[in-house]
């Protein structure tokens, strides 16, 4: 060891040995929460994939619907309107007045309707 | 004044397990052992941390995390050393995220102690005198000095060569003892 080594290693000591008292937090409330953490990070590793499924089941349903009343938009206004009371009466009467969809628009409307109806209670349970 | 923002660019922090001891874990630390190893070791640490950042806060803060760190790398007991110096080697990164972080906002936070009286005076120019210095410097003059880390660890903690420590240290005393003079701390 050279002198400023030395001199360094004097100084340095005294430095170290300055009375700073520092408050310290509990070691167990450290890992208690270090453990806490650790889960909620643990947790959140897990519901990713469940999350990215989610939002592309949104996108998925939301992509259905635009797409279905874009394409079959005249179909589906002439059919809401056949539910005007006028309508209604006249049909009850006989006349061949309300508007009819096709079994596959039906059906696409149903499948569409139902996954939605799912995933807003999927989306609310999972909330909860 | 604040302690100076000229980070240098660190490792990013490395598996405790596969680093440090090349070997899967045996015996992972309990809340006990952990409680054992915090008491033995948080005092040197804030204190490395308080002279590097020179701000309690941030000391307090800067342990914090560097234990949340420990507790999450699930440390197995092979060698307390190994432990000691893991948690050091964490904080120090973390102090020179911080100093990062400072640059980037372009903040100086320096924390003077109260002066009132000559006691207190000498700390505060040694104080002053240590906060002179780069982060590295200061960082490889107290693991060199105050820990007694060898090379190796320091150039572990501060992600640069071994070979080069040795010249890195002897800049470093050699600037400090410049600062020194300046502040009238004589040599002996």
């Amino acid at each position: 060891m050279d002198s400023l080594e030395r001199d360094i290693d004097a100084w340095m000591k005294q430095l170290a040995a300055i009375d700073h008292t520092p408050r310290l937090p509990d070691p167990n409330s450290l890992w208690v929460k270090a453990k806490l953490l650790q889960s909620t990070a643990a947790m959140e590793r897990a519901s990713r994939p469940l999350t990215r499924f989610q939002i592309a089941a949104y996108l998925i349903v939301a992509g259905g619907w635009a797409a279905l009343v874009t394409w079959k938009w005249s179909a589906l206004q002439a059919w809401i309107n056949s539910f005007t009371p006028a309508h209604i009466i006249m049909g009850a009467a006989g006349a061949q007045t309300a508007q009819s969809l096709s079994l596959t628009l039906l059906m696409a409307l149903i499948a569409l309707g139902s996954v939605t109806v799912m995933l807003a209670f999927h989306t609310i349970l999972a909330e909860e | 004044m604040g302690y100076g923002a000229d980070a240098i660019a660190l490792s990013p922090p490395f598996a405790l397990r596969a680093a440090t001891f090349g070997r899967t874990p045996k015996r992972p630390m309990d809340e006990a052992k952990f409680e054992a190893f915090y008491r033995k070791t948080a005092r040197p640490l804030w204190s490395y941390i308080f002279r590097m950042t020179g701000n309690s806060a941030t000391a307090d803060d800067l342990l914090q995390k560097t234990f949340f760190r420990f507790i999450r790398s699930n440390p197995a007991i092979v060698n307390e050393d190994h432990l000691r110096h893991y948690v050091f080697k964490t904080a120090t990164n973390l102090v020179f995220d911080h100093f990062r972080e400072i640059k980037r906002r372009r903040e100086h936070v320096f924390e003077a102690p109260v002066v009132s009286s000559s006691h207190d005076d000498l700390r505060h120019d040694m104080m002053r005198a240590f906060a002179e210095l780069k982060p590295q410097e200061r960082a490889l003059l107290w693991l060199a000095h105050v820990e007694g880390s060898s090379h190796e660890e320091i150039a572990d903690a501060l992600g640069v060569k071994t070979k080069s420590v040795k010249v890195m240290l002897f800049r470093a005393r050699k600037r400090l003892a410049v600062i020194l003079t300046r502040y009238g701390f004589a040599r002996t």
